[in-house]
């Protein structure tokens, strides 16, 4: 939908993502959308660049997510929410609405 | 390449020399950011970054900067000598939701400078107070605020407008 306006089909679902999510790093999203790693972590970085997104560490993962210091934030999260409604529910579904665990899981455990 | 040693250079004369050597290229920049904490707090925070904003392209950037021995690495550059990295961070200027239209201008004996003014370096430190809860950023803008002339109520409406007003008491009980 957006794509044409991004010239690139990883910003529009990143976009879509993390309004959904709030946050988030490169392998879920690569996981997420079926996709190759390497374009997403290059897309993150872009956005990044730009100011839209900023991103923590968190253990050895990256982790993005919005900055609120972005100055025309609300309006791009405002845009990524009406694309994402337009979305069929199926692709809704498969791409961007995975159960993620939240809930600890003791150490040394099997994933 | 520049004659200046890059090695030994303050601040804000590294600061003068990238404006001046941009403004020559018809380049105009802004700094922002540490930096400008730095200069007003006259080097009492020491930044290491110098985050300028402008609306020309990189590769211009890259050739006015490539004379002084610097090279580019995304939007940042360094030198093998300086221990500054010059960063350009992407427009527009604006702290918080707030473009910013009006600036400093300092003169030195190694250039001038367009930088914020004191009052808009503060909102930037305590832009990332507010959103980031960063409590160095508090303490740079104290700096900044304790040495220099502020306006308060330019200040109180940008934090009423960001929707920060409880924090920015935080602030100014500190600064009383």
């Amino acid at each position: 939908m957006l794509e044409y306006l991004f010239a690139n089909k990883n910003v529009e679902k990143i976009l879509m993502y993390l309004s959904l999510h709030k946050k988030a790093n490169a392998t879920e999203l690569s996981r997420s959308f079926e996709s190759a790693l390497d374009p997403i972590q290059k897309t993150l970085k872009k956005l990044e660049e730009g100011g839209l997104l900023a991103s923590f560490l968190e253990g050895k993962t990256r982790v993005f997510q919005w900055n609120p210091r972005y100055p025309f934030l609300k309006e791009i999260q405002n845009l990524a929410e009406k694309a994402y409604s337009f979305l069929p529910p199926n692709i809704q579904e498969r791409y961007f609405q995975q159960k993620k665990r939240k809930r600890p899981r003791k150490s040394g455990k099997p994933l | 390449m520049s004659k200046t040693d890059l090695s030994k250079i303050a601040l804000k004369d590294l600061a003068c020399l990238i404006y001046e050597t941009l403004k020559s290229n018809g380049i105009n920049a802004i700094l922002v950011g540490g930096a400008c904490v730095s200069i007003y707090s006259e080097n009492r925070y020491q930044s290491y970054d110098l985050d300028f904003v402008t609306y020309e392209e990189l590769n211009s950037i890259e050739k006015a900067l490539k004379n002084l021995g610097f090279k580019r690495a995304g939007r940042s550059f360094s030198h093998v000598k300086c221990p500054y990295l010059i960063d350009f961070v992407n427009p527009p200027i604006a702290i918080g939701h707030e473009p910013i239209r009006h600036f400093e201008m300092l003169s030195t004996q190694a250039g001038s400078l367009q930088l914020l003014t004191p009052t808009d370096s503060v909102k930037d430190r305590l832009a990332s107070y507010f959103y980031w809860s960063d409590e160095q950023a508090l303490e740079q803008a104290l700096l900044v605020a304790r040495s220099h002339e502020i306006d308060l109520k330019d200040l109180k409406r940008w934090a009423k407008e960001e929707g920060f007003l409880t924090q920015l008491k935080n602030f100014l009980g500190q600064l009383a």
